[in-house]
């Protein structure tokens, strides 16, 4: 009986997020149903959607393998690219828009991985500060040779098919809750076990058997993947794919947006991206001019805040006393010193440590005695 | 920390759904919506608040002289920062505030975005300066007032082969603008026999220009389908090398060159635009003055642009006998585009008289405007 | 030659910057991500202070100030509070420094490139028949030259010199040895973010400031430090004169030219996978 009950409460709790998700789905297709949906709310579900998307890959692998990766746009860029350019083939000849739209996410996400997988394969020799260099690189240069390829449109950019704008909400927001599952299920089983193992301490994982090569460009190709499906969900939503939207400094907004909802937390980045990608599109709308510039000064401070204030040492007090976790830290730390005060041999500890030290010249006096002895 | 971040979580929703109430503002008078964008801020912000002043100044006058059978108008322009990201987001933003008619986006990647979207719609838009020849292909409903890139591309060729001996190029890659120009200047040239030599830069990676002008030094005349601010450094470049009889050539976007160089630079720059400032056409020298006491500068030829288009759809309107204020955008547009491709349709404006076809286009004699120091 | 000239007046501007870069890895054990900006904000001091008082020789000596003041004052309050932090939340606090610098600069100044019409009146000079040189590249040249040996005599020859290649070693033997940590890192900065003044100088001759001038630049820089060998101060001057060489003749030779970005991080990244450490750089053996 009480296992059963242990059972189902566990479910519930780990699974809220994408059930909330889809809670948010239904509310918004009864809205729209009913015309309260305006264009700009529904264009922003498509936005938040692939923030969502982005967020969620770039943790894995920034929060769970616990590399940096500042070339996430690179991969997002590939999938915009070449699932844009499907979707523009297949719409040629396949009617339903859904159809295509599943086959070129497939497709775009397919290749990105590829691009994860080359990646991939250097970033096994390159440690931390190194490999976030590469990665910018890479971001670099993908843009950089799609800025010249002509078929993809040179600088003036690729144009894809848009996908019917009243439906297209829903879809992604289902994509999102697929995504999430596949992620969460991937980072509570045992491979999700093992990456972490490996970003805690990636000598003593391997000596425990456990193949890092393989879950490195396991876990970019994964993320890789995700980008390329947040990149078709972008090209089908603009309807144009400039390599200049891919730049490292979008790089860097997604990975503001795993900061903030704190690294290795799936939960954290959802909230993250919805709110980041909802303030952009707030700020571009309602409030424009000198504003804009104040978004970046606030971002960054908060930014740097969010760091300082989870890893700096001078503020654990203050952490300690806002936390949840730290309360109950605290408890259980009285609890062992009470335990500790009724033993014996700490009270008898207590009396030889409070036992003066003689000073200069009782040491003298008494090595004096002693020899008198 | 968990806490904390959803406190602020909290807070922050609720500010965003605070600021969504006091920007609903209801100040409900009957008037047609003539909306756009354009980058009122960023580095090509000067385009935008350009063109928002010329268009605003027209709509002032329509409306002093009792609008359009006694209803006046209402122009918007939303800021896209020329991406065409933000463009999208400011399209949704208008139609779901009820705009029926536009005047587009002022850059032309905005602008592609933009008329991807207003396609589907069925809006007329007539846009101030976005050049891109895609734009207005296979769209019935898109008109443009300015030069098309190809157009200029083609006149450049020919005018230079004519005058000068050899011909150099200095273009952007990363541009559409620049490119779309160069590609016609290209296959023109091409067509008239006549070799010439081309450096190309990337606007994005900020180069400077001593090693493109060190190899078109021998050069008579420089072919410049750029902006102003790069073109300035182009100018600093040749005299920096000792090259000051090279004449520099460019097409409207050089449009306030004079800015950007200083009495050191002693080379001929010319350029082909359909706005003189100095015109003493009745039209244009009221424009100029009524612009300048208004807004304390000179206008440049987008404000010019922006001005002739608010007017042009006036025009439209009137021979329509357009009199329901509540007109659907789709409606309007058909009534709109019958008036402005029959044969008999033209508007004298501040950038010459302007005749248009079914595809968009329009056809106006340039001038060209010669800066000497 | 002249291709080759500027290439070599590009490099030195890379190389003040790596510099910057390497001597903070080498001592601080950190990348700091920031410094690009720091080379923005000297630029913008310089097109104030110029704008103000006219005289450019006031301009500068401003900006080195400014900058110097500046590079200090980010470590004591974004990167001493993390000493003891990993290196990814270090990292993510500077990209965030930096980020903080842009806006700001964009608050403040807008978005328009704003131009500082200086050193180009000092025109050009003409050497052999048809070779012109900017005389701004030659005090470009001549004026890198100088700063680099003096930094290198100046880390071989003085105390201070000496207790920051301590540092670099081995920051418990060094701090065993008496020598205070904090103040030889907070000097690292300062000499990093001089050189960055100077490298801003250098740079806004030949093109105009703006929120974003120092980001590029400063990656590129960076490249060129680990191309160079990250931590290793010769490395850093190789690598930024290499970069600015392959940079100038890729974009003199016109079918290349677009792609030269891919070229140059293509570079770093060969370098990283063949030779991690870089072409001057030193192995590191890791223990767990």
């Amino acid at each position: 009986m009480a296992k059963s009950k242990i059972k189902s409460n566990f479910k519930i709790k780990n699974h809220l997020n994408y059930i909330l998700i889809g809670v948010v789905l239904v509310i918004t297709f009864i809205m729209n149903s009913i015309g309260e949906l305006g264009r700009l709310d529904r264009s922003t579900l498509v936005r938040i959607s692939f923030s969502i998307i982005l967020a969620v890959s770039l943790n894995l692998v920034v929060g769970f393998l616990g590399e940096l990766s500042l070339g996430h746009a690179g991969f997002m860029c590939v999938g915009a690219y070449l699932g844009g350019y499907f979707v523009n083939v297949f719409s040629g000849f396949i009617d339903s828009p859904l159809l295509v739209y599943v086959i070129s996410i497939m497709i775009g996400g397919l290749i990105s991985a590829f691009f994860g997988l080359v990646i991939g394969i250097p970033a096994l020799r390159l440690k931390g500060d190194y490999l976030a260099i590469a990665t910018l690189a890479f971001g670099e240069i993908v843009r950089n040779i799609f800025k010249n390829i002509k078929f993809f449109g040179a600088s003036q950019g690729l144009e894809t098919k848009i996908y019917p704008e009243k439906e297209f909400f829903i879809i992604t927001l289902i994509t999102v809750i697929v995504v999430l599952i596949l992620c969460q299920n991937l980072i509570r089983s045992k491979h999700g076990r093992a990456v972490t193992a490996i970003r805690d301490n990636e000598i003593a994982a391997k000596s425990m058997g456990i193949n890092v090569t393989f879950y490195k460009l396991f876990i970019f190709i994964i993320a890789a993947f995700f980008a390329g499906v947040a990149g078709v969900i972008y090209a089908q939503c603009i309807g144009q794919v400039k390599q200049e939207s891919f730049s490292y400094n979008y790089s860097i907004e997604i990975l503001v947006m795993v900061v903030l909802g704190g690294m290795g937390s799936i939960n954290g980045s959802i909230i993250a991206a919805t709110i980041i990608t909802y303030l952009n599109i707030l700020l571009q709308n309602e409030l424009s001019g000198p504003l804009a510039s104040v978004k970046l000064v606030v971002y960054a401070i908060i930014l740097i805040f969010a760091i300082l204030f989870n890893n700096a040492p001078a503020f654990n007090n203050l952490k300690n006393k806002l936390s949840l976790k730290g309360n109950r830290k605290k408890s259980k730390e009285k609890d062992d010193e009470a335990e500790w005060n009724r033993i014996d041999t700490k009270i008898k500890m207590d009396e030889m440590l409070s036992y003066d030290l003689p000073n200069d010249d009782d040491v003298n006096s008494y090595s004096n005695s002693k020899e008198d002895n | 920390m968990k806490n904390l971040k959803k406190v602020i979580a909290v807070l922050v929703a609720l500010t965003l759904i605070a600021t969504c109430f006091a920007a609903c503002s209801n100040k409900e008078e009957a008037a047609y919506f003539i909306g756009g964008t354009g980058p009122l801020t960023g580095p090509n912000q000067s385009y935008g608040n350009s063109v928002n002043n010329g268009a605003m100044l027209a709509v002032e006058e329509i409306n002093a002289a009792g609008g359009l059978n006694g209803v006046p108008f209402k122009f918007e322009m939303k800021d896209d920062k020329a991406s065409d990201v933000d463009a999208a987001t400011g399209y949704d933003a208008l139609m779901d505030d009820g705009m029926q008619i536009s005047l587009g986006s002022v850059t032309s990647g905005s602008c592609e975005a933009f008329a991807k979207r207003a396609f589907e719609d069925n809006l007329f838009f007539i846009t101030p300066s976005a050049s891109q020849e895609s734009v207005i292909t296979d769209r019935p409903n898109a008109f443009r007032v300015c030069f098309g890139d190809p157009d200029q591309g083609i006149l450049a060729a020919q005018k230079l082969t004519k005058d000068y001996e050899k011909i150099g190029c200095i273009y952007d890659t990363s541009d559409t603008y620049s490119s779309g120009i160069y590609a016609a200047f290209e296959g023109e040239m091409k067509n008239l026999n006549k070799e010439y030599e081309v450096r190309t830069f990337d606007a994005e990676t900020k180069t400077d220009f001593s090693a493109s002008v060190e190899a078109l030094k021998d050069c008579d005349v420089i072919f410049l389908p750029i902006y102003y601010t790069e073109a300035g450094l182009v100018a600093r470049a040749c005299v920096d090398k000792g090259l000051k009889d090279i004449v520099l050539f460019g097409c409207d976007g050089l449009d306030g060159v004079a800015a950007q160089i200083d009495e050191t630079v002693t080379n001929k720059i010319s350029y082909i635009t359909p706005f003189d400032v100095n015109s003493t056409d009745e039209k244009t020298a009221n424009f100029v003055k009524n612009y300048e006491t208004k807004y304390g500068s000179k206008p440049d030829q987008f404000a010019a642009d922006g001005y002739d288009a608010v007017y042009v759809i006036f025009e439209a309107m009137k021979a329509a006998n357009v009199n329901d204020v509540n007109i659907s955008a789709s409606d309007l547009c058909d009534l709109v585009v019958k008036e402005i491709t029959a044969d008999d349709f033209t508007y004298a404006g501040t950038t010459g008289e302007m005749k248009w076809d079914a595809s968009g286009a329009c056809t106006k004699v340039p001038v060209i405007v010669e800066i000497n120091k | 030659m002249v291709t080759l000239l500027d290439g070599l007046s590009l490099g030195a501007i890379y190389a003040l910057i790596a510099l910057g870069y390497t001597m903070v890895y080498g001592i601080a054990k950190m990348l700091n991500f920031a410094h690009g900006d720091v080379i923005m904000v000297g630029a913008y001091a310089i097109f104030t202070v110029f704008s103000i008082t006219g005289n450019p020789v006031i301009a500068f000596i401003v900006s080195i100030i400014l900058c110097v003041v500046l590079g200090i004052v980010i470590e004591k309050l974004a990167y001493k509070p993390l000493r003891t932090a990993s290196p990814l939340a270090v990292l993510i606090t500077a990209i965030g420094v930096s980020n903080l610098l842009q806006g700001l600069a964009q608050l403040i100044f807008g978005t328009e490139p704003k131009s500082v019409i200086i050193l180009n009146k000092l025109g050009s000079v003409e050497i052999a028949d048809g070779i012109i040189l900017n005389i701004s590249t030659i005090v470009t040249l001549v004026l890198s030259a100088i700063i680099m040996i003096v930094l290198t005599l100046f880390i071989k020859k003085t105390k201070t010199g000496r207790a920051m290649l301590a540092v670099s070693e081995d920051k418990g033997a060094a701090q065993l040895m008496g020598v205070n940590v904090n103040k030889i890192i907070m000097i690292t900065f300062a000499i990093g973010s001089a050189l960055a003044a100077f490298a801003s100088l250098f740079y806004l001759i030949k093109i105009p400031v703006s929120p974003s001038f120092g980001a590029l630049p400063g990656i590129k820089a960076f490249a060129a430090a680990v191309i160079g060998g990250i931590g290793s101060i010769p490395g850093a001057m190789v690598g930024g004169i290499l970069l600015g060489l392959v940079e100038n003749i890729c974009l003199s030779i016109d079918v290349i030219a677009p792609y030269t970005t891919s070229i140059e991080f293509g570079l770093l990244i060969l370098i990283l996978l063949v030779k991690p450490t870089g072409i001057l750089g030193k192995k590191i053996r890791e223990k767990v």
